[in-house]
């Protein structure tokens, strides 16, 4: 996690992955994504992996790279033996991770061509803003705004809490997205000023979501319970990756809609088909997916959960 | 290090391969004639790192008598971990956050506190990687070299190959019947995400149809064609062996595809690439190349998977010796005071070869193999130009 930083909140920084603008499917209206890196779970179905962890790290793409006509990889200040070519082979470097790990930005910055790069980088809460507010008219207009999501914003509470009450004194909406495997006093920094919360529930039964997670759910869950009593004014959108042998039957679904339905500002709860679209990024990273005999669930399946939500919530199935 | 008594201890990295037991046993046997203590950790590093998840404390004291009762044909009595990477473990933090730390350091100073002078560590080669990084840090390590896919380039052959080959052999004897009875294609994935040593030199063992392995990218059209030519009347089945890394030109993406995740990692896997379709599970070369042929021939083939299945068993006796072997030399390379090294098998001697020579080399099969030409030379088709 990061440190507590005590300067001008607007020069707090944070480690950001990426920004993404024109986002539609998270929170309302044409929204700004701010994906911050680090994340307190490990999901073995995870599509972000280059979010996981806290640090920038070194990214490799093997289309960029011009092979042993540059080579500048393989000689100081590249550690000795992490970057290699196999005898035979077409002329791409390869990566020994073991000994990569410890590239830094400016190594990667060396690489000519890009195939070296590093995900993420520090940001301070000016520019970020700055970059959100480029499509502020956008916002006004379709009732969108900032969305911050990971990783885990509750990995790093004070740049998230300066960042979002800075975006609100902008006059931005203001949304995050949140496993919130976090102390509780991280969520009492960060929520004050979110507009919309959309959180993971992804597993009820405790003993599964750390089989699948890492940890159990029962400081998750009575997060959630506090957050929804103690921000009345928040609207809340539970959310689950619907993962076939994992989280997609009955007992998952009925036990969210039993957890959030006393809560009146839970307004939705909706479903996330799992897909595989992450998986090309773990090449870059070299590392194995650890989920890979596992289907996506069929429309079917999906529509089935939709209408036990639908019926819930007091909404008509759609057709 | 001196020749004194001396207190060596063993680890076993990730993945199940048959024969660790008689590493354990040689290297025990052969301590014991020196008059030295040998213990094993649990569970790849975890039973130093984490001694309180352990009944008895994480370690295993190698008595020569529990050396001498070993079955060198059972698995391996230390257990494995599926990580051993102690730059990243993956821990619970105060915060109840997970988070991968760096462990190095507590990793050399608990075996400072067990008073190590050596660790032999049996790993593949990943596993070479990281306890050469441990031996840049001061770990007086000798590596023993194992792979089902004999893929670690400074040995001839890593131990484990030879059982996984045997098994792979009598599985394809069954397939072959199998097909013949159903007068169909069996087509078998085999294991081999980096290199194809298995799929050619069973494939060769049980007269193949055709072998696809990774250092060969191969042409479905052209495959098709070959299979035509053999399949018969007289003779209405097939036999088409796949290395679960094998790669396919494609006859409708034009472009090869990599048939798992830890192919697309493999310093062979260059091609281009788009994450929708490259990255696919164990299991997927086979169906694909099932699927492809069928469409191409009027014959009806299915995919089979050997793969997981030949990890396991009982060593061979060439793996047992083999194993026995590899221990026994790690403890003479300890008694020769060699550090940072690999025990390697060329015929017919034990060498040491040093960590910085073995790590960032793949054992592949190259365009003029011995084997490659035993294949094109009793018939099976390789995909080599003039095949």
């Amino acid at each position: 996690m990061m440190k507590t930083q005590s300067k001008n909140p607007s020069d707090i920084t944070g480690i950001v992955l990426n920004i993404q603008r024109y986002c539609s499917h998270d929170g309302p209206g044409i929204r700004t994504n701010v994906f911050l890196k680090g994340c307190s779970l490990r999901c073995k179905w995870c599509g972000n992996p280059e979010s996981i962890r806290i640090k920038p790290e070194l990214s490799y793409d093997s289309q960029k790279c011009k092979g042993k006509e540059c080579s500048i990889c393989l000689k100081p200040p590249f550690p000795e033996g992490a970057f290699y070519f196999v005898e035979g082979d077409d002329a791409k470097v390869k990566v020994n991770w073991t000994l990569a790990m410890n590239c830094t930005e400016e190594m990667a910055s060396l690489c000519p061509t890009g195939a070296l790069e590093m995900y993420g980088k520090k940001m301070t809460v000016n520019e970020v803003l700055d970059e959100v507010e480029k499509d502020a008219s956008f916002y006004r207009s379709t009732g969108g705004g900032m969305t911050i999501s990971g990783g885990e914003v509750m990995l790093q509470p004070d740049f998230a809490a300066a960042l979002l009450k800075e975006a609100h004194s902008r006059g931005l909406n203001t949304a995050i997205e949140t496993a919130s495997n976090a102390p509780w006093s991280f969520l009492e920094k960060v929520l004050p000023n979110v507009d919309t919360v959309l959180h993971d529930i992804k597993l009820m039964n405790s003993e599964r979501h750390k089989k699948w997670t890492g940890v159990g759910n029962e400081r998750i869950l009575a997060n959630f319970k506090k957050a929804y009593e103690t921000f009345p004014n928040i609207d809340f959108i539970a959310r689950t990756p619907l993962i076939p042998g994992v989280n997609c039957d009955d007992e998952h679904i009925l036990g969210v809609l039993e957890f959030i339905k006393p809560h009146k500002n839970v307004i939705d709860y909706e479903l996330l088909p799992y897909h595989r679209f992450g998986l090309g990024k773990y090449e870059s990273l070299g590392v194995v997916y650890e989920l890979d005999d596992y289907k996506t669930p069929s429309d079917e399946v999906v529509k089935r959960y939709q209408a036990m939500i639908d019926e819930a919530f007091g909404r008509k199935a759609e057709p | 290090m001196s020749k004194s008594k001396k207190r060596i201890a063993l680890m076993v990295g990730a993945g199940f391969v048959p024969a660790i037991n008689a590493v354990v046993k040689g290297s025990g046997l052969a301590a014991s004639k020196l008059g030295w203590e040998i213990i094993g950790i649990r569970d790849g590093f975890e039973g130093l790192l984490h001694p309180d998840h352990y009944p008895d404390g994480g370690l295993v004291n190698f008595s020569p008598q529990l050396i001498e009762n070993l079955d060198p044909s059972a698995g391996s009595v230390l257990g494995q971990s599926g990580r051993i990477d102690p730059f990243n473990v993956r821990t619970i933090n105060k915060d109840d956050m997970v988070e991968e730390v760096d462990m190095s350091d507590e990793l050399l100073k608990r075996l400072k506190e067990e008073k190590i002078d050596g660790l032999i560590s049996v790993v593949g080669g990943m596993g070479l990687s990281i306890l050469y990084k441990l031996h840049l840090k001061g770990l007086n390590t000798v590596c023993v070299p194992r792979s089902v896919e004999n893929d670690i380039a400074s040995t001839a052959v890593s131990f484990g190959f030879n059982s996984t080959l045997t098994l792979t052999i009598e599985m394809l004897d069954r397939a072959r019947k199998a097909a013949q009875s159903a007068r169909k294609i069996a087509v078998v994935e085999v294991i081999g995400e980096q290199t194809g040593w298995l799929a050619l030199q069973a494939g060769i063992a049980v007269s193949a149809d055709a072998i696809l392995i990774p250092e060969i990218p191969m042409d479905m059209k052209k495959l098709a064609d070959k299979m035509k030519e053999k399949i018969s009347i007289m003779r209405p089945y097939g036999l088409v062996v796949v290395a679960e890394g094998a790669k396919v030109i494609h006859k409708t993406k034009k472009k090869e595809f990599v048939s798992s995740l830890k192919a697309t990692l493999s310093p062979l896997a260059t091609e281009e690439s788009s994450s929708e379709f490259v990255i696919k599970s164990s299991g997927k070369a086979a169906e694909m190349v099932a699927t492809e042929l069928q469409l191409l021939i009027a014959e009806e083939t299915y995919p089979l998977v050997v793969g997981p299945w030949a990890r396991g068993g009982n060593p061979s006796a060439v793996d047992r010796q083999l194993g026995m072997a590899y221990g026994a030399g790690a403890v003479q390379a300890f008694n020769e005071n060699k550090k940072g090294v690999m025990v390697s098998f060329i015929p017919p001697e034990i060498k040491f070869i040093p960590l910085a020579d073995a790590i960032n080399k793949i054992r592949t099969i190259s365009a003029d193999n011995e084997f490659l030409k035993i294949a094109d030379s009793i018939g099976i088709y390789v995909g080599k130009e003039g095949n």
